[in-house]
């Protein structure tokens, strides 16, 4: 037992003797203790949300003003006495109260007609483009992955495994990177290393045999590294964050369904002093093509109330002010509605920015529901002015070394 | 690895063609030898089934509920004599990507699956052609929406993009035109039922034809692309090869399936005896789907008795059959490990190796098998063991790992004498456990 914990050790690997109840352990929950006094507002935290596959950004945020709308759209529109009004023009689609009612706080930034040139209308073209920032080729890491293996040793310990956390059972592109492997973990309760029930005397030197075994399987091989370091990730990091959530305490009262308890359990990592500064969550069926309405309706509210919960949780811990969330869609969908009530894929979307840290506000023009490309909106903000604003401004990376190029900042971080 | 060296060759195949084998079956394969295993395999119509037929037959499985459904499935692949067929109704699956989440009709989506089996080794447009006729496919890409004069065009891209020629070879134009081909495609009572009056007969440009196409028409328009040859080759290649297709043998693939008119079985058998499928670099060199992974194990030991929890083990290591994540399918590869994933696989072998399944001989007794090969030293268990679950692939240094711990009692402290039995089957249930833990048990 000792000799392989130490060898644990010198593999760098800081947090396995927290799960093994190891004085780390200990140092962490104090962290956690002293989060308020310690670290509120110099956290830098990004959620990402991706909206998979493909949502309906015209009736998210409703052009309700704009007649074309309804021209548009004669069976599937929303009504402009259901709208929760933002302007005299647009507004949120009525089951979008949480989010509403954030904004009206000032803690909401919506940026409009966002996109990128030549829009693919591939779901997966379309999404590894939002994901990795690269529209003009094929690469194999994502925007945040190329941050992370900038962080690593900088801003996040070399060997921390708990840079990012995806909170999806397998990993998006957007956290692939080349120095960093970023772990997944979709529901904490069931991410646990088993071993026989009936002999539970013999755990322990199980997995000790498990961890000396793996540290020793040196093979030049592919895929072989990327076996080894999940494999040791997964178990050393399974005890420490159950013993994350066992420590939470909250009031706030979350949606009941995988989304909101994605968003919870991104809040309890949050709360308890987890270093990530990357979580990624996705929330999918939004390819409505077909009977749109209720579908999205639905999606919407999961979006909505799980964010609504989320902030209100922060509050209440008084890490609001470190947190920014931001979601996504691979692409909006078309302005007519098809032949099923439901929509086509499209291009341009409205992208919204949920924290304490945010400059409240709609951000750029809504786009012409008139002046098309082939029924399709035009886009006037590319995508990467939001990556970018969010890389320089929040989390105080230079985002030339991350998009390969220059982008304008856009004004919805606060203090800047 | 040698294309006379059954010993590695074989094994290989199976684990590629099929999902392994049980010591019977590589026995019999062994003798064989290579080209008349592969003739076999590539002939499934000439294997007597009758057993399998019997054992799901006793099953009563009903085809209106996804859980039996799956388990159908799981029963076809374990004990099947015709693992390639299966195989490739998985890799068919994958292909036409269709999930009972948004289909909501499990008979719907078993008429499909044995739209693979029966067209699967034939000409690819009869397939695709099957395909955009079935009814899961046209409820899942919502064809049934797709009308006259006011298009859906969610099939006539996928259709393009996925199942056939690939991102770059077709024009938003041509979907426009290829979705008004296919209106009044529609499915009733899980049948193919052509609405004539939703169907749209103007004169399409598709692909530099024009006419009065119909769907029929882009089906054998695409299936005799070029660019066909080459996305259904790489596709066959990432599946039962390597995930990084080397071009020479995507065109050598290509040109068979051109020359051929696009024939499966005669590209399966230029895949399987291409110099690239025996190097030595696609030996373990393949992560396992979880498909593999299960059924292999299930082979390997011979466990019989194959409950619910398989299947949903398998969903959540990220391949829930007959619910593929997106028409794309699973990206597999790399994309099957996460820490999440890689937990589920080690749990899943702690569900095979602790007392729950049956095995022949009742519940798996490691201590029996051990007893059969005549074995009393912890290194011979060992070596026995990492043989039969990951073909001898573990270096030294980590094997003795396992010595160690099979020489040890509950607390780690070595011990001399050979064990107690319980002492024995804990430390036997354990070393199962680990070796199948280890990275090269998620190669194939």
């Amino acid at each position: 037992m000792t000799i392989s914990r130490r060898k644990f050790l010198k593999a760098g690997l800081g947090v396995v003797s927290v799960s093994l109840g190891g004085p780390q352990f200990l140092a962490l929950a104090a962290r956690a203790a002293n989060f308020d006094s310690r670290q509120v507002g110099k956290s830098k935290i990004l959620v990402t949300i991706q909206l998979a596959g493909g949502n309906d950004g015209i009736n998210t945020v409703v052009p309700y003003g704009i007649g074309q709308y309804y021209v548009a759209r004669p069976q599937i529109n929303i009504a402009a006495k259901e709208v929760l009004p933002m302007t005299g023009q647009i507004g949120l689609h009525p089951s979008m109260t949480g989010l509403h009612d954030l904004y009206k706080a000032g803690k909401v930034g919506i940026i409009l007609g966002v996109g990128y040139p030549n829009p693919n209308r591939s779901h997966f073209r379309s999404i590894e483009i939002w994901q990795t920032a690269e529209p003009a080729r094929i690469i194999e890491t994502g925007w945040l992955g190329r941050y992370l293996d900038l962080a690593k040793g900088q801003s996040v310990e070399a060997d921390y495994p708990l840079s990012a956390v995806n909170v999806d059972a397998s990993l998006p592109k957007t956290l692939s990177a080349t120095q960093v492997v970023v772990p997944s973990v979709a529901n904490v309760y069931d991410f646990k290393f088993s071993t026989d029930q009936h002999y539970q005397q013999d755990r322990k030197y199980q997995l000790s045999v498990f961890n000396d075994a793996y540290s020793k399987f040196e093979e030049n091989r592919p895929n072989i590294d990327l076996l080894k370091k999940v494999g040791l990730d997964s178990v050393e990091a399974s005890d420490y964050l159950l013993k994350v959530v066992q420590n939470y305490k909250s009031d706030v009262q979350y949606p009941d369904n995988g989304f909101g308890k994605g968003m919870k359990f991104i809040a309890q990592m949050i709360t308890a002093g987890v270093k990530s500064q990357i979580y990624n969550i996705s929330l999918g069926g939004f390819d409505t093509h077909a009977g749109q309405k209720g579908a999205q309706a639905n999606l919407l509210k999961q979006l909505s109330d799980g964010i609504a919960a989320f902030e209100k949780d922060l509050q209440a811990h008084h890490v609001d002010r470190d947190v920014m969330v931001m979601t996504f869609s691979e692409f909006g969908r078309r302005v007519a509605e098809n032949g099923g009530r439901g929509t086509d894929h499209g291009t341009a979307e409205p992208m919204f920015i949920v924290g304490s840290g945010v400059r409240g506000g709609i951000y750029g023009d809504y786009p012409s529901l008139t002046n098309l490309d082939n029924g399709d909106l035009k886009f006037a903000i590319d995508f990467r002015t939001v990556y970018a604003t969010l890389l320089d401004r929040w989390l105080g990376a230079d985002s030339r070394q991350i998009l390969g190029a220059s982008y304008e900042n856009i004004g919805f971080v606060q203090g800047v | 690895m040698s294309k006379g060296d059954c010993q590695e060759t074989i094994p290989h195949l199976l684990r590629r063609a099929g999902f392994g084998s049980t010591p019977s079956e590589l026995e019999y394969f062994q003798e064989k030898g290579y080209d008349k295993t592969l003739d076999e395999l590539l002939h499934p119509d000439s294997v007597n089934n009758d057993a399998l037929d019997k054992l799901i037959a006793a099953q009563n499985f009903d085809f209106t509920r996804i859980e039996d459904l799956k388990r159908w499935w799981l029963f076809r692949m374990c004990f099947t004599k015709r693992p390639l067929e299966e195989k490739l109704a998985l890799f068919f699956h994958g292909h036409f990507a269709t999930s009972n989440r948004k289909v909501n009709n499990a008979y719907a989506m078993y008429l499909q699956n044995l739209t693979f089996r029966k067209y699967g080794m034939g000409h690819f447009n009869d397939l695709l052609l099957c395909i955009s006729k079935d009814p899961a496919m046209i409820v899942w890409l919502d064809n049934q929406q797709n009308r006259k004069g006011n298009p859906n065009e969610n099939y006539a891209r996928e259709i393009m993009e996925l199942f056939s020629l690939g991102i770059g070879n077709y024009t938003e134009g041509d979907i426009k035109e290829a979705a008004k081909a296919f209106t009044g495609w529609q499915t009733k009572n899980s049948t193919f039922y052509f609405n004539a009056s939703q169907h749209d007969h103007s004169d399409k440009t598709f692909l530099g034809n024009r006419g009065d196409l119909n769907g029929d028409d882009i089906v054998q328009i695409v299936a005799k692309q070029p660019a066909a040859s080459k996305f259904i080759g790489r596709k066959l290649i990432a599946f039962f090869v390597t995930d990084n297709p080397d071009q020479d043998m995507v065109d050598h693939l290509a040109k068979v399936y051109l020359k051929e008119k696009g024939h499966i079985r005669a590209v399966l058998k230029a895949l399987f005896k291409h110099p690239d499928f025996m190097s030595e670099k696609s030996f373990h060199a393949k992560i396992k789907s979880p498909a593999e992974l299960v059924v292999g194990s299930i082979k390997t030991l011979q466990v019989q008795n194959l409950d619910g929890d398989l299947t949903a083990s398998m969903s959540r290591m990220g391949q829930g059959l007959f619910e593929p994540p997106t028409v794309k399918g699973w990206d597999g590869g790399r994309a099957w490990i996460s820490t999440n994933t890689m937990m589920e696989r080690f749990n899943f072998a702690t569900r095979i190796t602790q007392q729950k399944f049956d095995a022949i001989e009742g519940y798996i007794k490691p201590g029996q098998l051990v007893a059969k090969q005549g074995l009393t030293d912890a290194r011979g268990m060992v070596d026995y063991f990492v043989n039969l679950l990951l073909d001898g692939d573990m270096p030294a240094s980590a094997r003795d790992e396992l010595v160690k711990y099979v020489s040890s009692d509950f607390g780690g402290k070595p011990i001399a004498a050979m064990p107690d039995d319980k002492l024995l089957d804990a430390k036997l249930r354990g070393l199962v456990h680990l070796i199948m833990t280890m990275p090269t048990y998620q190669l194939a």
